[in-house]
C-alpha cells in the first residue's frame, strides 16, 4: 500500500495495481472505516485504489498516518463484508441485445451459451464510476471476454447490459458508451428520488436472470406506472 | 418575498453552491460552482452562508426582472451587468427595487460571474446540494438549469449593510499567470521530454470545453501512449493525458473515475482562476511542490 498526495485537498491510497477480489476487499474495508472519519469529505473506492478527499481541519501528513494505523490494525479476517445479493432480470433478446451477433463472433459461443454463461456467475460490484450509479461488475468468465466496440455509441439506453474485457455492467442512464450490449434490464439502477439513489454499492453481489421480452415489457410497464415494488431492490 | 423572473436565460445560467461532496463512492460528481472563491464572496456580500446557492452566469448573461425588494451582489467575471440600463459595480452589495431589470452586456474579463441574493432560495435540492446535477437534472435539480420564463422565489433575509470588496482584495482573473499544479499520481510515467513540453508549452482551451472538463487543443509533442491505468478516482483539477497526448483538465462536473494517466492536479486556488478562462484562451502550467512535512 502506498499513500500519495492528490492535489491539495485529497490523497490517493494505491494498493497492488491489479484487479483482484482480495485487493478490492482491502479497498472496501478501508473505505468503510474512513467513512467514520469526520475530516474526510468524500471517498472514491476503485478496483485497487481509494481516493480520500479532506478538509482544512486535517493535512496529508496527519491523515496518512491515520490511514496507516487503520490498515496496520485490520487483519484479513476483518474483511467479512457480508455482501447483499441482488438478482437482476435481463432480456437478452432483440431489440435489446444490440451486439449479440458481434459477441457470438468474437467469443465463438452461441447466443444461448452466452446467456447461460452470463447468468451462471455471481459478480462482485468492484466500484462505481463513469456516470452516477454505474457499477463495474467482475469477473466475467473468460469465455465471454470481448473487447470494447471500435466505434462507441453516442447513446446507449438506460438499463442496457454490456460487456468490456472481463467486466460487465448496466447503464444507469442514457449515456455514450463503447461496451458490447447483450441485453437490457427493465429495473432502474439509478433512482434519484430514493433515499439511496443508486441500486448498487461497492461490495454488493449481483446475479443475472434471463427473462423473455414479454416479461421485460410487463416489468417495464409496472415500473413506469409505479406499481413495481422497487423497495425489494432499493430497500 | 422577492421574485426573479427570467426574461432571457443567458448562454448557460445554472444554480450552484459548493457542491455535493460525500456521495462520490456512488459515482455521483461533486458539481458546484466552478469558481468557488467568487461564489463565496458573492454570498458574503449579501450576508448569506458560504454554501448558499448562487447563479453561475456564463459569458452571456440572463435578463432578470425583479418583483419585490432584495439585495444582490455580483462577483467573478465582468460581464457588463446593468440595472435598468446603467452599469452596476461588481463586488458590492446592491439594493434592488421592485420592477428593476438586471441585464448583461459584453463579456469584458473572465468567463463566469456569480450572482448572490440575500435570503433563502425556494428551490429543490438533491443529496444536500442545490447545484445543478450533471445528469438526470429534470428528476434531481429541476430548478437549477435556468430556462426562459422561469421564476425563482427568494424568502428575504435580514437587510445587510452595503459592503464592497476593493479591487486589490478580489480574486485574480489573470489569464497570463501560469496555473499552479501538483504532480499527479502517474507523474513519473511521463518522460522528461513530455514533462518539459507540459510545463514549457502553452495550451489552448478547446471550444468543446465545459463544466465537466477543459479539453486542451495541443497534444504533448512526441507523446507515446502509456499503459492504461486501472480505473481509479479523479477529482476536479485532475489533469489527464488522453491516448492522443491531449490534456484534459477535469472541472466541477467531472466524472468520479477514469483510466487515463493523471499527470498533475491543479491547486485549489488556481482551479478557481482557471474556471475564468474561456475557450480560445491560452494556459500554461507551473509545477508547485507543496512542502509536505515528513
Amino acid at each position: 500500500m502506498k499513500i500519495v498526495p492528490f492535489g491539495d485537498s485529497a490523497l490517493l491510497v494505491n494498493f497492488e495495481q491489479k484487479i483482484d477480489i482480495v485487493i478490492n476487499n482491502q479497498v472496501l474495508s478501508l473505505f468503510k472505516q474512513l467513512q467514520e472519519v469526520k475530516e474526510v469529505t468524500f471517498l472514491i473506492p476503485a478496483y485497487c485504489s481509494l481516493t480520500v478527499g479532506f478538509g482544512d481541519q486535517t493535512s496529508f501528513k496527519t491523515l496518512s498516518k491515520q490511514i496507516e494505523e487503520i490498515t496496520s490494525k485490520s487483519q484479513s479476517t476483518d474483511l467479512n463484508l457480508n455482501p447483499r445479493l441482488i438478482e437482476i432480470p435481463v432480456c437478452y433478446e432483440a431489440p435489446h441485445a444490440l451486439d449479440m451477433s458481434e459477441v457470438t463472433e468474437k467469443t465463438g459461443l452461441t447466443q444461448q451459451e452466452i446467456i447461460d454463461t452470463h447468468c451462471l456467475e455471481t459478480y462482485k460490484v468492484y466500484m462505481l464510476g463513469f456516470v452516477a450509479g454505474f457499477a463495474y461488475l467482475g469477473s466475467l468468465p473468460e469465455q465471454l471476454f470481448c473487447p470494447r466496440k471500435t466505434d462507441p455509441r453516442k447513446e446507449v439506453l438506460a438499463g442496457s447490459v454490456g460487456l468490456a474485457g472481463l467486466q460487465t455492467g448496466i447503464y444507469p442512464a442514457n449515456a455514450p458508451g463503447g461496451w458490447q450490449i447483450i441485453g437490457r434490464t427493465p429495473i432502474p439502477t439509478f433512482n434519484p428520488k430514493a433515499e439511496n439513489p443508486t441500486l448498487f454499492k461497492a461490495g454488493d453481489a449481483v446475479k443475472f436472470k434471463s427473462i423473455s421480452s414479454v416479461e421485460f415489457e410487463e416489468i417495464e410497464k409496472q415500473v413506469s406506472s409505479n406499481t413495481f415494488n422497487l423497495e425489494e431492490y432499493y430497500g | 418575498m422577492a421574485r426573479l423572473h427570467f426574461l432571457k436565460s443567458g448562454l448557460q445560467t445554472t444554480i450552484q453552491d459548493l457542491g455535493r461532496q460525500g456521495v462520490q463512492d456512488l459515482g455521483i460528481p461533486i458539481n458546484g460552482a466552478m469558481d468557488k472563491a467568487s461564489a463565496q464572496l458573492a454570498n458574503q456580500l449579501v450576508g448569506n452562508d458560504a454554501n448558499s446557492p448562487v447563479l453561475e452566469i456564463t459569458l452571456l448573461g440572463p435578463k432578470i426582472q425583479f418583483e419585490g425588494q432584495c439585495q444582490i451582489a455580483i462577483t467573478g467575471a465582468n460581464l457588463s451587468a446593468e440595472i435598468n440600463g446603467s452599469i452596476i459595480p461588481q463586488f458590492k452589495t446592491i439594493n434592488i427595487n421592485h420592477g428593476d431589470m438586471l441585464s448583461f452586456g459584453k463579456p469584458v474579463t473572465g468567463c463566469r460571474a456569480y450572482l448572490a441574493i440575500n435570503g433563502r432560495w425556494d428551490i429543490q435540492s438533491w443529496l444536500g446540494s442545490y447545484s445543478a446535477s450533471a445528469t438526470n437534472t429534470a428528476q434531481t435539480t429541476p430548478d437549477s438549469i435556468i430556462a426562459k420564463d422561469q421564476i425563482i422565489e427568494i424568502i428575504r433575509g435580514k437587510e445587510q449593510p452595503i459592503i464592497a470588496i476593493s479591487e486589490s482584495e478580489r480574486p485574480s482573473l489573470s489569464i497570463e499567470a501560469p496555473i499552479k499544479v501538483y504532480p499527479g499520481p502517474e507523474f513519473e510515467v511521463f518522460s522528461a521530454v513530455e514533462k518539459q513540453c507540459f510545463f514549457g508549452d502553452s495550451f489552448t482551451i478547446g471550444q468543446d470545453s465545459n463544466r465537466m472538463g477543459y479539453r486542451l487543443k495541443e497534444a504533448l509533442k512526441g507523446y507515446t501512449q502509456k499503459v492504461e491505468v486501472i480505473s481509479s478516482g479523479v477529482i476536479p483539477g485532475t489533469i489527464q493525458i488522453t491516448n492522443s497526448g491531449q490534456p484534459i483538465v477535469l472541472m466541477a462536473d467531472a466524472q468520479t473515475t477514469g483510466g487515463y494517466p493523471r499527470i498533475a492536479n491543479v491547486s485549489s486556488t488556481d482551479l478557481d482562476r482557471l474556471a475564468q478562462f474561456k475557450p480560445g484562451d491560452k494556459v500554461r502550467f507551473e509545477l508547485k511542490y507543496k512542502p509536505i512535512e515528513i
